[in-house]
């Protein structure tokens, strides 16, 4: 992150001047981010599928009294796409797959940003503890890490979210305590490479009080390599929850892709492809767009650790 | 010195991670509430109830209930699986036999091809061949396990029918004996080629499934670091000593690319092993991950317990060893923190 390589920042004192050097290098992070041709088409796909998500209730019909349950159409049972009134097809209970879809991409936003927002509070809180405080607060809250993070991931969500019962809640409840772990882990490391800085040391002797360091030169100079890891999150959380889904941990019937896909599981056999391949090919658009968008915002911010280039 | 030191210390910390992810792992289940109720039916009076709390330690306070749980564990005692109908001690050998061909299998596939066309983009870089495994290797992180298993299925199950599903044919199953639980191996023990046929052709869509994944993570490792390393001065130095091409990536380049790749080839470990319980349920394969989902769905405590212990203490450990090959093959790796 420039910030932290730019004396200036740390002195600082004129509002005006900072905000006006932030604008700048805003525009300039964002002019660096569109350049990537493969970050462009990741951001198009987020936009038409949270565009999609939002829209949802003026696309299509919602179904009452619960938008989120699919909508069963028993005349239509098992209709192959293009069917008139379901243009995807429907499942073996007479759900419309594109409804699904549609409303799907709704459940699927409300899932990730409930949980990629949950979890960086909390870790940046916990991470931030550790690495400002340090001593013993570190060592303890940093050993929970370990524990936390020795449990793979889908199979601790998987475990958390049969113990408290299947719905759809609790996969939010059972993602959240799996993923604070990494934003954790990720502050507490940016905290202590940037408590070493020398605008922290100027801070200090200017005379500054540790709340005001943290708040004005730690926490935003260490949250770049946050927001990437939330990017990607947006798509992995998706992909597990869906997944989570897919095994049987949501309620039956609501509309969410991997349900879909497990209701159509059943039909396959008999050749009929539509209600599985459909709303599974969303999840992997969603995942696909957010990891295409977190590399690209990864290459900008922080191309120290950059993979491919 | 100092690897042996960072091995020991690493070595130490192992026992307090199993320790404490047991504790989560005990905590969690018993957020649900006692497991008392698989061993009640309804004509069983109070009396009869409280005797069996008492026989199970469950009128105990929950750290006793602990350590009894945990010294049963000692004693290879992990309850009794309500999905099996079995203790899960004795249907855990064979799951696990099933599940282990799965993922060796796909971690045989990933490594393969991850390696193979992370060096053949890798040398190729910018060039079409090295955009077509970017693409497939960004495609690998994102796609959905479940649905991949499920196209898999279509098109080659439904419309070609050219695999099938499940772990074996029962006629072919039935005539060979199964010492191992690899069925492979044990169509090799036996000399039967047709049911070693019969095994690796049920192997091969979960496999690939499963090894799909993990292809893309190790291909973009290779890639990268085969990048990194022909950008060095040591590679300029063997070419400018006349050495061919192909022997400069071969002898030199791919070596060195290979030491952060067997980092990651350790950490897809744990991706291969939670991905068995989709390919598991996916393709009807009888092993530890569908056990899995069928105990969390219907609340089977016991199963759940030993799963989640047994896949993080395999995790942790492999971790370990593949920190410490790690720090083998590279010495420049800084030990710390």
């Amino acid at each position: 992150m420039a910030d932290a390589r730019n004396p200036v920042h740390g002195f600082a004192r004129h509002a005006d001047s900072a905000w006006r050097v932030r604008a700048r290098r805003g525009w300039e992070l964002i002019a660096n981010v569109l350049s990537n041709p493969t970050t462009v088409i990741g951001l198009v796909i987020v936009v038409l599928m949270i565009g999609m998500a939002l829209l949802a209730p003026y696309i299509t019909v919602p179904n009452t009294p619960d938008p989120y349950q699919m909508p069963r159409d028993w005349g239509a049972v098992r209709a192959p796409p293009g069917t008139p009134g379901h243009p995807l097809g429907t499942t073996n209970r007479g759900g419309d797959v594109l409804y699904g879809i549609i409303w799907g991409a709704r459940t699927s936003l409300r899932l990730s940003l409930t949980v990629v927002s949950l979890t960086v509070v909390i870790g940046v809180i916990i991470g931030s503890l550790a690495g400002f405080i340090g001593g013993r607060l570190d060592e303890v809250l940093m050993r929970i890490v370990d524990v936390f993070l020795s449990i793979p991931e889908l199979i601790f969500a998987l475990a958390i979210a049969a113990v408290l019962g299947p719905s759809f809640g609790n996969i939010i409840m059972a993602l959240v305590v799996v993923f604070w772990v990494k934003y954790a882990r990720i502050m507490r490391a940016q905290i202590i490479r940037i408590k070493q800085s020398e605008y922290i040391d100027a801070a200090r002797v200017i005379g500054d009080s540790k709340l005001r360091i943290y708040l004005k030169d730690v926490l935003p100079n260490s949250i770049t390599p946050v927001m990437v890891q939330a990017t990607l999150d947006m798509g992995n959380i998706v992909l597990i929850g869906a997944t989570l889904s897919f095994i049987g941990l949501s309620e039956a019937g609501i509309a969410e892709w991997g349900v879909l896909v497990s209701e159509g599981q059943a039909g396959i056999s008999a050749g009929r492809w539509w209600a599985s391949t459909f709303p599974g090919l969303m999840v992997f658009l969603w995942a696909l767009a957010f990891n295409l968008v977190g590399d690209g915002l990864r290459d900008v911010l922080d191309p120290r650790t950059e993979s491919g280039r | 010195m100092q690897i042996r030191d960072y091995i020991l210390r690493r070595l130490m910390v192992l026992p307090i991670l199993i320790i404490g992810t047991s504790i989560v792992v005990f905590g969690l289940t018993r957020v649900g509430g006692s497991p008392i109720g698989i061993y009640l039916s309804h004509e069983m009076s109070p009396a009869e109830v409280a005797e069996i709390e008492a026989r199970f330690h469950l009128d105990k306070p929950l750290p006793v209930q602990y350590v009894y749980w945990l010294s049963g564990v000692a004693r290879g005692d992990l309850g009794w699986s309500g999905v099996a109908a079995a203790p899960v001690a004795e249907i855990f050998p064979d799951k696990l036999a099933a599940t282990m061909e799965l993922a060796v299998a796909a971690g045989l596939v990933a490594v393969a091809l991850g390696i193979g066309l992370g060096t053949f983009a890798g040398a190729r870089r910018n060039r079409m061949p090295d955009h077509i495994v970017r693409v497939l290797a960004v495609a690998g992180a994102s796609m959905p396990l479940f649905w991949f298993a499920i196209l898999l299925l279509i098109v080659f199950w439904v419309y070609l029918g050219w695999f099938p599903i499940g772990r074996s044919d029962p006629t072919i199953f039935a005539s060979i004996a199964h010492p191992t639980g690899l069925y492979t191996i044990d169509a090799i023990l036996a000399g039967s080629f047709t049911a070693l046929r019969d095994a690796v052709w049920h192997l091969v869509l979960p496999a690939v499934t499963l090894g799909y994944g993990a292809t893309a993570i190790i291909a973009r490792m290779m890639r990268s670091s085969l990048v990194e390393e022909l950008q060095e001065d040591y590679v300029e130095a063997a070419r400018a000593k006349g050495l061919p091409e192909r022997l400069v990536l071969r002898r030199h380049a791919r070596r060195n690319a290979l030491i952060p790749t067997v980092t990651v080839i350790g950490l897809t470990f744990g991706f291969l092993l939670q991905g068995t319980v989709v390919a598991e349920i996916v393709f009807r394969w009888p092993g530890l991950g569908r056990w899995m989902a069928d105990a969390v769905l219907r609340g089977d405590q016991a199963t759940i317990m030993a799963y989640v212990m047994f896949t993080s203490v395999l995790f942790l450990v492999v971790n370990l060893v593949v920190d410490v090959i790690y720090v083998y093959l590279d010495r420049r790796v800084v030990l710390g923190g």
